[in-house]
């Protein structure tokens, strides 16, 4: 094959990756558009191991190239997962599109990305020399960077199980309702007994990174639901001074003023 | 590996140039593919749209190594069949083909839909063409006979 390589098992992909320059290609539907020069790609849309949903006793897992569209006919994929991903693009980019390239691409808009935030999403990434896994927060740097070393694949997303069976949050704004990039979206899920919060994650595009503030989180910890609900505008103002929003389609201060508004709304709706 | 084997409207086809090439560019310049239209290459328009086993994809967002050993069909083969000839009429019937640049990813895309969900309802057909473009906004029309295709069709899909 000419400026291609197209294996069929993860160790052969990633032994190539060990001495090649290649760009990993699962989808396409985000590298054909940047349509790079003279690009050399390594294909690992048609590996087996990369295309299951699993799962074990901590975690959903999955394959880099599954396409959005097999997760959501997937019954293990979580509800906050498949409402985000419900919402990308259209129908022929979700039958093509994969969570390793939305992850792999370090777009700052990616939608299962910040799902995968909210539920504490964990990436196994895979080398001819070994293996690792390591939380989103680590893997994510900012926009177009990651963490992931020249000869590593990404190989499996790992999802917690006790994250996904938690009530959850999700809102996407965008300009239209299909093929819409998020100019912000939020996500959250959170755990309540006895009407006092006992976990909680809060995540949002449109800071041109993805981030958690788990030690504003942390506070909100052994409150009252009612008492976060009633003062919604503070507990709110703790992330959001933390915050920093970038101007692009829309200003920082449209997104900021968004943003707070679902924070609103996401206190609100905790039960 | 010489070559990049597939199957192109139910012929098997390789092709010998560059697996990095765009599947919307080898169709229509190299196989003569002209009902795959290229509109904006950046997976917005859906005018290229091609079933890749069965499955919408846009052909701009393909590059060629990734159709290896895959069966790929465009309008050009697609219209050979009783579902085709079904939709063709009630896209006729209700004049829902205007300028008719975005028609063959239309009809691609409601063989996609009606070949998983034979029997859609109108939110159903939205959600399947959300991804193709009409700019003569005749999306109601487009709509209706994709419905009426299912109905008159019962059985085909």
């Amino acid at each position: 094959m000419v400026n291609g390589y197209k294996p069929t098992t993860l160790q052969e992909a990633v032994e190539i990756k060990s001495r090649v320059s290649v760009t990993p290609y699962a989808g396409g539907t985000d590298l054909m558009v940047r349509n790079i020069p003279d690009a050399v790609y390594l294909f690992l849309n048609d590996i087996d191991e990369l295309r299951q949903i699993t799962q074990d006793d901590a975690y959903i897992r999955i394959g880099a190239a599954v396409t959005f569209t097999q997760a959501l006919d997937s019954d293990l994929v979580p509800p906050l997962m498949k409402e985000a991903i419900s919402r990308i693009a259209a129908p022929a980019i979700r039958n093509a599109g994969t969570f390793g390239g939305n992850l792999g691409n370090a777009s700052d808009k990616a939608d299962s990305v910040l799902a995968g935030f909210a539920l504490d999403g964990r990436v196994r990434l895979v080398s001819a020399k070994g293996e690792r896994v390591i939380p989103f927060d680590d893997f994510c740097v900012r926009r177009g960077v990651t963490n992931i070393a020249d000869d590593e694949l990404i190989a499996e997303i790992l999802l917690p199980k006790e994250k996904c069976a938690l009530p959850y949050y999700y809102k996407k704004i965008g300009g239209r309702s299909a093929l819409a990039i998020s100019r912000v979206a939020f996500a959250g899920a959170y755990e309540v007994h006895n009407g006092v919060i006992q976990a909680i994650s809060a995540t949002v595009i449109g800071e041109g990174k993805f981030t958690r503030y788990r030690e504003v989180e942390a506070t909100l910890i052994g409150k009252s639901v009612d008492e976060v609900s009633a003062n919604a505008d503070a507990y709110a103002e703790r992330f959001i001074e933390k915050m920093t929003f970038t101007r692009g389609r829309v200003s920082a201060e449209y997104r900021k003023t968004v943003v707070t508004n679902l924070f609103k709304d996401y206190f609100a709706s905790m039960k | 590996m010489n070559g990049i084997h597939f199957r192109l409207n139910g012929k098997d086809t390789c092709y010998d140039g560059s697996a990095a090439d765009r599947l919307l560019d080898v169709l229509r310049d190299t196989y003569d593919m002209k009902s795959v239209k290229c509109g904006c290459k950046e997976g917005e328009c859906g005018a290229c749209a091609v079933l890749i086993d069965g499955v919408l994809v846009n052909s701009c967002c393909v590059a060629m190594g990734a159709v290896d050993a895959h069966e790929i069909v465009t309008v050009e083969g697609y219209r050979e069949t009783a579902r085709f000839a079904a939709l063709s009429k009630a896209f006729a019937d209700l004049s829902a083909v205007q300028c008719g640049f975005c028609i063959p990813g239309m009809i691609l895309a409601a063989e996609a839909l009606l070949s998983k969900n034979a029997h859609p309802t109108e939110e159903e057909v939205r959600t399947a063409l959300s991804g193709n473009i009409c700019r003569c906004t005749g999306y109601n029309a487009i709509v209706n006979a994709v419905l009426n295709a299912a109905k008159e069709g019962d059985g085909l899909w």
